[in-house]
């Protein structure tokens, strides 16, 4: 990863204390030769967002990096400070290496591309 | 004895099945029912419906806001107070693509509005208030006005 978006603290998913997650909110859309992911992950940045394919698993890991300064005094709080974890199944309809991740403004957006063999196609009718 | 035999085959697996069954009653339904499928798949109930998370600080100086608002633009975020009442608002206006599996072939513009409102103390120096927008979190800084913070007095021990 980058070292300019490094901060103060060292920012590897390096085993830290487990934490509790949750799972993002997250829709899945299908175009014509792709399925589109997007999932919201406010309050991650790239440096601490994982995605990774593992057999047949796609894992989407997002850390919050924010954490209340200490003299800061809560009043109300209704954001969780859970970290994110989605897993979902990929099946033999897409081509896992060429799985794009685009994160903005704390929504990533997953283009996961068809299989060649399930894209529609024309066949040319011969003789 | 059974007068049927029961077949516990590998050609009847239960699991598999059920999972064949239900993704062709998805199928169905999803076929039978476009709109709803697409409402669904537009956001309808998986976006940010009117409401949204925030949380409350209060800072040595400063009261802060954090609001989760992932997927805006900083332009289409405003932040106004109106009568010691802080209102966050973002708009959006998400167009279907038109490459998108879209039953009924419509590109209807899709507009969604939220907003969240604090009554804030009096002590706020509006002037001063300030906002910033990253990783999908909104976060508003309200400065306390001067005189309302503690003064300090030096008493003298006699």
């Amino acid at each position: 990863m980058s070292n300019t978006l490094t901060k103060n603290e060292p920012r590897e998913l390096a085993p830290r204390a487990p934490r509790r997650t949750v799972i993002p909110r997250y829709n899945v859309r299908e175009t014509a030769d792709a399925f589109t992911i997007t999932a919201h992950v406010p309050g991650v940045d790239k440096a601490s967002l994982e995605t990774t394919v593992h057999g047949e698993n796609l894992t989407v890991s997002g850390r919050r990096t924010w954490s209340v300064p200490e003299d800061w005094t809560p009043i109300h709080r209704e954001i969780t400070s859970d970290d994110y974890r989605l897993v979902l199944e990929l099946d033999h309809r897409v081509n896992r290496d060429a799985i794009r991740a685009e994160l903005s403004q704390g929504v990533l957006t997953l283009t996961v591309p068809k299989a060649e063999a399930v894209k529609p196609r024309k066949i040319e009718i011969v003789g | 004895m059974h007068i049927i035999r029961y077949h516990n085959t590998p050609l009847y697996n239960p699991a598999a099945s059920f999972t064949s069954l239900r993704s062709e009653m998805d199928r169905l339904f999803d076929a039978a029912f476009p709109t709803l499928s697409s409402l669904q798949r537009d956001g309808f109930f998986g976006g940010l419906t009117g409401e949204f998370p925030l949380d409350l600080y209060q800072e040595k100086d400063a009261f802060v806001v954090r609001a989760e608002l992932p997927g805006f633009r900083k332009e289409d975020l405003s932040v106004e107070v109106d009568d010691s009442v802080l209102t966050l608002t973002g708009h959006r206006e998400s167009e279907s693509k038109p490459d998108s599996k879209e039953k009924n072939g419509t590109t209807a513009t899709q507009e969604q509005r939220v907003s969240r409102s604090v009554s804030l103390p009096d002590n706020v120096n509006v002037e001063k208030i300030r906002a910033a927008y990253e990783n999908g979190i909104l976060t508003v800084t309200l400065p306390r006005s001067e005189e309302a913070k503690p003064k300090q007095v030096a008493i003298e021990v006699k």
